[in-house]
């Protein structure tokens, strides 16, 4: 929202309601607007004051008229109509106007009329001396009208009449002063006080004038503000409908947010005393709402002897109204039966930090950990039971195939060879399972210790010589490794060095050699382990790092292996926060290889 | 390390195949004299009759469990002092921590290779304090 149009609103509201202290209405009115309504009005008037001056002239001309002054009443005549004339066009030009320059239009209007009361005064000036008494009187009467009568015509500004009195009364005073009567004299003395109490008049006239164009005005402009507020005020009153409309759509969406929620929903306050709750709720825990609502969750649904959510810990939630979430409880539910709940508490604070209420999500979990717990069971009997029948075959095979029992015919020899390796190969393949089973759940623990890894790789070229030789490959070191140390999990580091050099041998040519490598690169400890086998087929290559990968099964029924050694490399090497890669070797074969990051000792110290 | 050589052995396992392949890697193999029992609730008995150099423990069995056993054995004067080492399908790292700080020499998992299990057996013998 516009703040300086808040801020317009609030002005305008204080003016109405504090008068008193606001200026006066007519002061709003523009000065300009109202000079032009002055001017304006004396136009108004102007054919009334030209058409009663030319019938009066034509009257005084009757009256007047005699053989010795025609010719001046006829000049007399002449000049007024002329005078009339010349207001008149500028009348017509007034109405046809196309500025508003009004100072400039009083100006000739000003003109006008003091053109108008010249003429008078000349009437007064020359005719007054040249004629009778009964004429004189005529004159004075008619002079002393056309002053009157112009009070009306041209008080709108009252210096106009005052222009206008002047050039009647000046000439014919100046005759009364210097005609000699003493009667004459004083007239002359009266007159122009005559004058003077007319123009105060027009003075007060005008200004009572004024006063009307400026409140007519200052009215208008007090509607317009008006008019304005009214449209903001329905502005406002559309934007504030608006929020209340977009409010209630948003309480809607959220009242069915938890309303459909699988999740149960209860809304507490600070003594735990359900406000609300949602359907889930009322499924999960077996009470109708009815039940619930107005009674203390935690007294309800959780018994005493549970460390989190019992009274006491409720009390220190209040008091940092703090999230938390993920909590595991016991629950009770209607009918007595527990279960295990998953909750997440929110405190809704106000903006002065005052607990309003909670919201309590929870989740009834108790199928879930069952579920898990039988997993797990299942995996461990799974292990157990496998690997007790199979150690007792491959026990008895490695005795018979020892020859402490007594030479073996060759036949019978490579057949018990075969059951025990056959043996071995399932008993990896259940080793694997379960490690991949365990990494991707989250349950490999490592235990990672600072290693000597140039000690490490040495021992497993010792550990894993025999199993090359079965395929009559060669394993060396090449070259000296240099010392390094990183911080990783022994027993698993073997496991995937293992994995990596009978890989290697399996698929190198007999006779051939596999190279192991120790060296620095960018700071991290690189491990590879090559071989001059036939590499790894392109289609091969994306997904070689997953499970079941195998490239060509008649040389996994040869050689052995499960096809999950490479995804168990891949998992280890990221758990002790390295990677594993490979590449085709120059003149053929491949390179397999990891990198850990090296010890910082400082860090190790810390840990 | 203790002063003699490591040869009576008893074993307590409810797996009469798995007896029997242990017996015969032990006794022909290692040379040592095996003295096997199935039961476990009687095991203490046998242990106190047959005064073995150490005691092998299977993990899982029916009744009692090897860790129970060892407790057991742990409270009774006679047997208190022998070297225990367990022969367990659990093989993670946790449960063999575990076993080390219930006081256990050694594990050994299964499976186990017949033909290194005297070796692997005289090794923990020779580390022992």
């Amino acid at each position: 929202m516009d703040h300086s149009k808040d801020a317009a609103v609030l002005d305008l509201v204080s003016t109405g309601e504090s008068a008193a202290a606001a200026p006066p209405v007519r002061e709003l009115a523009d000065r300009r607007k109202v000079f032009g309504d002055q001017v304006d009005l004396l136009f108004r008037h102007s054919p009334t004051g030209v058409l009663i001056s030319i019938v009066v002239g034509g009257i005084a001309t009757y009256e007047l008229w005699g053989d010795d002054t025609r010719d001046l009443i006829s000049l007399w005549c002449v000049l007024m109509v002329l005078v009339g004339a010349a207001r008149h066009l500028l009348y017509r030009a007034y109405y046809k106007r196309s500025d508003d320059n009004y100072s400039n239009w009083l100006r000739w209007f000003a003109i006008g009329a003091f053109g108008m009361g010249a003429v008078w005064g000349f009437a007064g000036a020359v005719f007054f001396p040249a004629h009778t008494d009964a004429q004189q009187v005529f004159l004075s009467f008619l002079l002393a009208g056309m002053v009157a009568g112009g009070i009306p015509v041209y008080s709108a500004v009252w210096w106009v009449y005052a222009l206008y009195g002047i050039a009647i009364i000046a000439p014919f005073t100046y005759i009364l002063a210097t005609f000699g009567s003493p009667q004459f004299v004083e007239l002359a003395v009266l007159v122009p006080m005559f004058l003077a109490v007319n123009i105060s008049i027009a003075h007060r006239l005008s200004r009572v004038f004024a006063d009307g164009f400026r409140l007519r005005h200052a009215y208008a402009h007090l509607g317009q503000d008006h008019s304005m507020l009214n449209t903001q005020l329905q502005d406002q009153i559309e934007e504030l409908l608006q929020a209340q409309r977009e409010i209630e759509a948003s309480g809607r969406k959220l009242a069915l947010f938890s309303e459909r929620a699988p999740i149960a929903v209860f809304e507490v306050d600070r003594n735990a005393t359900v406000l609300e709750m949602n359907p889930s709720a009322e499924n999960t825990f077996g009470y109708s709402s009815t039940e619930l609502i107005g009674r203390s969750m935690i007294r309800m649904l959780i018994p005493s002897d549970e460390p989190v959510l019992n009274g006491e810990w409720w009390q220190s939630f209040v008091r940092n109204a703090r999230p938390e979430a993920g909590l595991k409880v016991r629950c009770r539910r209607r009918d007595a039966v527990e279960l295990v709940c998953e909750f997440s508490l929110t405190p809704l604070v106000n903006d002065v930090g005052e607990l309003i209420s909670v919201i309590t999500q929870c989740q009834d979990i108790t199928q879930q950990l069952e579920a898990e717990r039988l997993k797990k069971e299942f995996t461990s009997t799974l292990s157990h039971e496998l690997r007790t029948p199979l150690t007792s075959i491959i026990g008895s095979l490695q005795l018979i195939n020892t020859g402490m029992l007594g030479e073996l015919d060759t036949e019978v020899s490579e057949l018990t060879s075969i059951a025990e390796r056959n043996g071995q190969r399932l008993l990896d393949l259940i080793n694997d399972l379960l490690d991949i089973d365990k990494i991707e759940s989250g349950k490999l623990q490592t235990y990672p210790e600072p290693l000597s890894l140039d000690e490490l790789v040495r021992e497993s070229l010792v550990l894993n010589r025999a199993f090359a030789d079965r395929f009559g490959v060669r394993m060396v070191m090449l070259g000296t490794p240099p010392s390094m140390t990183v911080y990783a999990d022994k027993k698993r580091l073997i496991q995937v060095m293992t994995n990596l050099m009978s890989n290697a041998s399996k698929f190198s040519p007999e006779g051939g050699t596999v190279e192991v490598q120790l060296e620095l690169v960018d700071r991290m400890a690189r491990v590879s382990v090559m071989d001059r086998g036939s590499g790894i087929p392109p289609e091969f290559r994306s997904r070689i790092f997953g499970r079941f990968a195998q490239a060509d099964s008649a040389a996994t029924r040869q050689k052995g292996g499960t096809g999950l050694g490479l995804a168990i490399c891949k998992r280890l090497v990221e758990l002790m926060g390295g990677r594993i890669a490979f590449a085709d070797r120059e003149g053929g074969g491949t390179t397999f290889f990891f990198e850990l990051p090296l010890t910082d000792r400082a860090a190790v110290a810390t840990r | 390390m203790p002063t003699n050589p490591l040869n009576r052995i008893c074993y307590v396992e409810d797996d009469e195949d798995i007896q029997r392949i242990v017996r015969m890697s032990l006794e022909r193999i290692g040379k040592m004299t095996v003295q096997v029992v199935g039961d476990p609730a009687q095991a203490i008995e046998t242990i106190k009759a047959f005064k073995p150099d150490l005691v092998m423990l299977d993990w899982m069995m029916p009744g009692m469990d090897g860790p129970t056993l060892f407790r057991k054995m742990r409270e009774t004067p006679e047997v208190k002092h022998l070297p225990v080492v367990f022969i367990t399908a659990k093989a993670s790292s946790s449960e063999m921590d575990e076993l080390r700080a219930m006081g256990a020499a050694g594990a050994i998992s299964k499976p186990f290779s017949p033909k290194d299990l005297p070796d692997q057996l005289r090794s923990i013998w020779s580390s022992l304090p």
